[in-house]
């Protein structure tokens, strides 16, 4: 955090740290404005809408006639003032009026019509996005930070969005303008109109060239701002951190460096749109001073030119730069819709997406075994193989322990029984059948999942209970909480049932959470449990609920408990071992003590400890085995 | 670029005015010569004009080719009094957020108790806007408006009293229209925006949850919530597009009836011409010019107004992170030159007073701490153990003053912390915490966190040696960039383990004099901790280390022990005594000797490619 981590633009990075912190923060590249690609793969979610779009259209047209035609209507009050035509005068007031009632009529409507076609469109194209998101592998997550994923939901589509918010497509009416003011200005008076054409290259020369940086700026803002709020957003959630590592003065000059990039950025913005909007403001006087200049000389000459046409043609040459202006901007727009567009795609170009469901009914086969796993691979990353030919399975209302190290596969069992991910060699079946037989949900309503890490949604204590149920049953999560035994802890709780869940649970205690996910598995109330017991250390207390829980949550079901405490795996009917990815041994309590392998040393070694132990403890004793 | 001093920098609305007078001052001076020229320009066009039709004696070249030059210093002036007026709102807004990361900086736990992350961010982000907007666009808007009023009026006021009280017979309302619409469009905007957030936190707790989602089949409620987000959404940005679009017209067809007004009765005057009391050619085309030159300064009148509301408005919740009194300040006493490390802590009694008053407990704030007593000599090691919630990270959040130590309580080297200024207190007890916030830069910067100038050679040496240390130079190695890897937020995502023993390096780096451990090995596995507790016992013969743990194993390697149950200490001494005391630290060893010899199993040589035992029954 030194002084020169983030360098003003003309200085070198000084460290490596500062260049890897750049080229990670700031936005890399640029693309296009225009890409046929991505506009064709755009076009079915505008397509349901597109009778706005062509509506909206339809009135530009009318609209850039109409304002073509103002300054004539004008110029013609003029030159009907100076004929002493008081009856025209009257007549040509309420046309001007009239025109510019039904010009700002029409383009409410035309930029409304825009504004619905492009906010429906892009509602579709977010929901495309989030089903997307919902079918893509879990292998994609996992190497995916969620936080870029939101962004293309969010962010990306709304960038999009801006060719119809900003109205990208009016550069139509831009361009009709344009040439509309040429051809009458031509038709009006060629000579003074060469004035305007003398000017039209010289503005469009300071547009470019101005708006070419004030993209730049503004670019460089975004980052900086994205930069700037991820920064404050870390100080504030690491504040302890820096408090007592005693950082605060690092953290405040790398901030100030950020904080003064931000400023100079925004300065640069400011300069560059002022200049643009001040010097279309300076030539359109120049164009006029020059028109009056020479209309001086040519009306010592022919006297052909009359005040009504110099008013006409004034108003011509103030509407002139308008478009060239807008034009600019809206290739800038453009260009960030495409660049949001190119990155949706990208995503919907990734194969690791799971088929549309089904929806077919599988009916399960009369076989005994509820779950069976058959030399099973597999491997989350290629050359590292997490399970290694691993063969199980479980009879219906068997409570089977998996047992073994952080990392022997545990975990990696249940994901495959919930065809979270596909095994890479073998078979994995539920109810006889193999699971891609299944329609997915079909599957995964056959289970109920007891994590080792409880996700709570933010809602309510009983919306979390009752989590797939649209109106959840307040009397079946109550029997639920009371059959777990932590009906009054959360009783007790303001608000009861009804008490508020922060997003991701984090008012509530692991131990909390733990019990949250046994009563949501009863509510559930599917024929197979998976449990994967918590390894995190709570309070006796809670302990103790806990094992409560878990017994209501066994009972009648088949379970499959990835066990931690010697109370769990002595209760299980059998024990699997595993080691390294694959099974070691395979029993129940009685049989794997008498082969005298792997478990029966460590449960001699257990007893022996036991029975040294003799005197009663009050806290923090392994409850007494339950019968098998 | 010159250091700010945070005590120097106003926080009031007037104070920073002040402090930028003289840019303001610069602005108005541009902005008054900016519609001066335009004043001229209205006259040069009239006397152009009437040159031309022959209302006016002389060549009407003259005052068109003037014209041309005062467009120019008209361009020069309009943009230097935007370049004064909005950096000076830009170095409004930069110092404020300044100030506020100072603030906050300074600011304990009572008051993030109290504000949550996101509330805190808005006042950095949306209300600070507001305010810049205020000392920017709004500020330049009224002092333009004042110069484009006498600017364009004396034009229109010369040459026809009578047709400008007729123009401008709308121009209240179109004031009026401009402000209520920008206020509305301000409620629009941020419901639009509150809609967007409300659709990123589910799409956000959908991906976060995916495991969940879709273990439980999901996926239907979930499309429902989506749904209902997206549709809030769309309906938000579409009224939004409605107040936007239907502003132009309104706004348009109002300035318009000011238009029609003046060519109807402008025309009118026209026609009579000069000899009859009416208008020249060139009082016409001059009364048009300052006409349509009043317009937008009248709307942006509308704008800056409620602008100047929403800025105050802002500026309001801004003060309450600026006016938020931190619970924790500098002692008085000058730190001392030379600190051994010894740890006194006497009768310390803690309890989190304003969270059970605002849960509105009626008893007493329970005691989290209760009279705890004991001493650290310099050099020694001392482990805090205890269940979930004894006090323990409390206790060691007291000893470095995270937390408002009560006076008298805990003394370094017998010195009272609370007498010492914040900075010395930290630099010598340094607290490492137990979750393991990383900053989402390097990896090298997160361990050498403490390291003044982190890219020195030196430097790296260290931060590698304390990586050794943590038994995270190994994992490091296989990053993608190794030490240059961008972790957190967005970059490499580190397993709780890794980012535990990151932590750890960060906290070994440091060497403080004293060093507070909290719970530094809670997710790392068995063997690993092994080699970290060798790791910590090096430490600790540099200095005086207190380790909070709830792990026997570590705790065994310490000086002594003591064990806190509810606040209160109820065992002391070293491991061989506690253990034969039989008390609570007894069970836990008991308990955690039963888990360790699980963990063993893997460790028990097996065969390495048994054939599956299956038995059936």
């Amino acid at each position: 955090m030194s002084a020169d981590e983030a360098p003003k633009s003309a200085t070198p990075p000084a460290s490596r740290a500062a260049e890897k912190l750049k080229a990670f923060h700031e936005e890399s590249s640029i693309g296009k404005a225009y890409d046929a690609r991505l506009i064709r793969r755009l076009w079915p979610y505008v397509r349901p809408h597109s009778k706005f779009i062509v509506v909206s259209l339809v009135m530009l047209v009318f609209l850039t006639a109409l304002g073509l035609m103002r300054p004539i209507v004008m110029g013609d009050v003029v030159a009907k003032a100076a004929s002493r035509d008081a009856h025209g005068l009257m007549r040509d007031g309420a046309a001007l009026a009239g025109l510019l009632v039904v010009m700002q009529l029409m383009s409410y409507a035309q930029i409304y019509a825009m504004q619905l076609a492009g906010a429906r469109s892009m509602s579709d194209l977010r929901r495309s996005v989030f089903m997307f998101l919902q079918r893509l592998h879990l292998r994609f997550y996992d190497r995916t930070p969620v936080g870029r994923l939101v962004t293309r939901a969010t962010n990306d589509v709304d960038a999009v969005g801006e060719l119809f918010a900003q109205g990208v497509l009016n550069a139509m009416g831009d361009v009709f303008t344009l040439g509309g003011i040429v051809v009458m200005m031509l038709v009006l008076d060629w000579r003074m109109s060469l004035i305007a054409f003398v000017a039209l290259p010289v503005v469009g020369l300071i547009v470019n060239f101005v708006r070419k940086r004030s993209r730049e700026a503004f670019r460089d803002i975004r980052a900086k701002t994205a930069r700037l709020n991820a920064f404050l957003n870390e100080q504030v959630s690491g504040i302890s951190v820096v408090q007592a590592f005693g950082r605060e003065k690092a953290a405040a000059a790398e901030f100030d460096e950020i904080n003064v990039a931000y400023r100079e950025a925004n300065k640069r913005s400011v300069y560059y749109e002022a200049v643009l909007d001040a010097a279309i403001e300076m030539v359109s006087t120049l164009c006029i001073a020059s028109i009056l200049w020479w209309a001086g000389f040519d009306h010592l000459g022919e006297h052909t030119i009359t005040f009504a046409l110099l008013v006409t043609f004034t108003q011509y040459i103030r509407q002139f730069f308008e478009p060239i202006s807008m034009l600019s901007t809206r290739y800038t727009i453009m260009q960030s819709a495409m660049a949001g567009a190119e990155r949706i795609f990208q995503l919907f170009d990734e194969k690791a997406v799971h088929p549309p469901a089904s929806g077919a009914k599988c009916a399960p086969s009369g076989d005994e075994d509820v779950v069976a796993l058959d030399h099973v691979i597999f491997s989350y990353k290629e050359g590292t193989p997490v399970l290694k030919d691993v063969s199980l399975h479980a009879r219906r209302g068997e409570k089977v322990a998996l047992v073994g190290a952080t990392g022997s596969g545990k975990t990696t069992i249940a994901s495959l029984l919930l065809r979270l991910y596909d095994a890479d060699a073998g078979s994995v079946k539920v109810f006889g059948r193999d699971v891609s037989e299944y329609d997915e949900h079909e599957l995964r309503r056959s289970f109920a999942v007891v994590p080792q890490d409880v996700f709570l949604f933010s809602g309510t204590v009983l919306s979390n209970i009752a989590m797939a149920d649209a109106k959840p049953d307040r009397a079946r999560a109550t029997l639920a909480l009371e059959r777990i035994g932590a009906l009054e802890l959360f009783e007790r709780r303001e608000g009861g049932l009804d008490a508020r869940v922060d997003e991701r649970g984090a008012n509530f205690s692991g131990g909390e959470r733990q019990l949250l996910a046994f009563a949501r598995a009863l509510y559930r109330d599917a024929p197979i449990l998976i449990l994967d017991e918590a390894t995190a250390s709570v309070d006796s207390d809670t302990e103790s609920r806990l094992q409560i829980a878990l017994d209501a949550v066994m009972q009648a079901r088949t379970s499959i408990v990835i066990a931690h405490r010697l109370s769990t795996i002595r209760a299980a009917d059998r024990i699997i071992v595993l080691h390294k990815g694959r099974v070691a041994e395979t029993g129940t309590h009685d049989e794997l003590l008498t082969k005298g392998g792997l478990y029966a040393r460590l449960y001699r070694m257990q007893f022996a400890h036991e029975r040294a132990q003799a005197s009663d403890r009050t806290v923090g004793v392994t409850p007494a085995p339950p019968p098998a | 670029m010159q250091k700010l001093d945070p005590t120097q920098l106003p926080a009031t609305l007037g104070g920073q005015l002040r402090r930028h007078l003289p840019a303001y001052a610069l602005g108005m001076v541009m902005l008054g010569a900016f519609q001066l020229a335009m004043n001229r320009i209205d006259w040069l066009s009239k006397h152009a004009i009437d040159r031309i039709f022959g209302n006016e004696a002389g060549a009407p070249s003259i005052p068109a080719l003037t014209m041309l030059v005062i467009a120019v210093g008209a361009f020069v002036t309009r943009v230097a009094s935007r370049w004064f007026i909005f950096n000076a709102g830009r170095d409004v807004e930069y110092e404020m957020r300044f100030l506020m990361l100072d603030r906050l900086q300074k600011l304990g736990t009572a008051f993030y108790r109290k504000m949550s992350a996101g509330e805190i961010m808005s006042r950095a982000t949306s209300d600070l806007a507001q305010v810049r907007l205020l000392y920017g666009f709004g500020v330049l808007n009224i002092i333009n408006v004042v110069f484009a009023f006498a600017s364009t009026l004396q034009v229109m006021l010369t040459l026809s009293a009578f047709l400008t009280l007729v123009c401008l017979a709308n121009i209240p309302i179109l004031v009026m229209i401009s402000r209520t619409v920008s206020r509305k469009l301000f409620t629009a905007t941020r419901e639009n925006q509150d809609s967007l957030g409300h659709l990123s936190e589910v799409v956000q707790a959908n991906l976060a949850g995916v495991r969940v989602v879709r273990s439980f089949a999901l996926e239907e409620r979930e499309r429902e919530r989506f749904e209902v987000a997206n549709e809030r959404y769309l309906q938000a940005s579409l009224s939004l597009a409605r107040l936007r679009g239907s502003f132009q017209p309104i706004a348009g067809a109002t300035a318009a009836i000011g238009m029609l007004v003046f060519f109807w009765y402008g025309g009118t005057l026209l026609l009579k011409g000069p000899e009859n009391g009416g208008l020249t050619q060139g009082d016409f085309f001059a009364f048009w010019l300052a006409f349509v030159r009043m317009t937008w300064p009248m709307i942006a009148l509308g704008f800056a107004w409620s602008m100047i509301q929403r800025g105050r408005a802002g500026f309001s919740r801004l003060k309450e992170v600026f006016d938020a009194k931190p619970e924790v300040v500098d002692g008085t006493r000058r730190a001392p030159a030379h600190v051994s490390g010894s740890l006194r802590v006497t009768e310390l009694d803690f309890s989190y007073a304003a969270r059970d008053a605002a849960a509105g407990a009626k008893s007493l704030p329970r005691k989290v701490l209760d009279g705890v007593t004991f001493d650290v000599r310099a050099g020694e090691s001392l482990a805090i153990v205890g269940r979930t919630g004894s006090g323990k990270t409390t206790l060691a959040l007291l000893l470095a003053r995270l937390l408002p130590t009560p006076p008298g309580a805990v003394r370094i080297d017998g010195i009272d912390v609370c007498e010492l200024p914040l900075s010395a207190v930290r630099s010598q007890i340094g607290y490492a915490q137990q979750d393991a916030f990383l900053f989402s830069t390097t990896v090298s910067r997160n361990v050498g966190f403490a390291i003044d100038d982190p890219d020195s050679p030196g430097a790296m040496e260290r931060i590698r040696h304390a990586a050794t240390e943590a038994q995270v130079l190994g994992e490091i190695l296989t990053l993608p960039e190794q030490f240059d890897t961008v972790v957190g937020e967005r970059g490499v995502q580190l397993s709780g383990g890794q980012k535990q023993r990151v932590a750890l390096a960060r906290a070994l780096v440091w060497e403080p004099k004293i060093l507070v451990l909290d719970d530094p090995l809670s997710a790392v596995d068995a063997r690993t901790e092994a080699a970290i507790l060798e790791a910590i016992e090096r430490q600790a013969e540099r200095r005086t280390v207190v380790l909070i743990t709830h792990r026997v194993a570590a705790a065994s390697r310490c000086d002594s022990i003591i064990v806190l149950d509810e606040g209160r200490i109820i065992e002391r001494g070293t491991h061989d005594e506690l253990v034969r005391a039989g008390g609570l630290y007894a069970a836990f060893a008991e308990e955690q000797r039963m888990a360790s010899e699980l963990d063993e199993l893997d460790d028990v040589a097996i065969p390495s490619n048994p054939a599956p035992v299956e038995v059936t029954s």
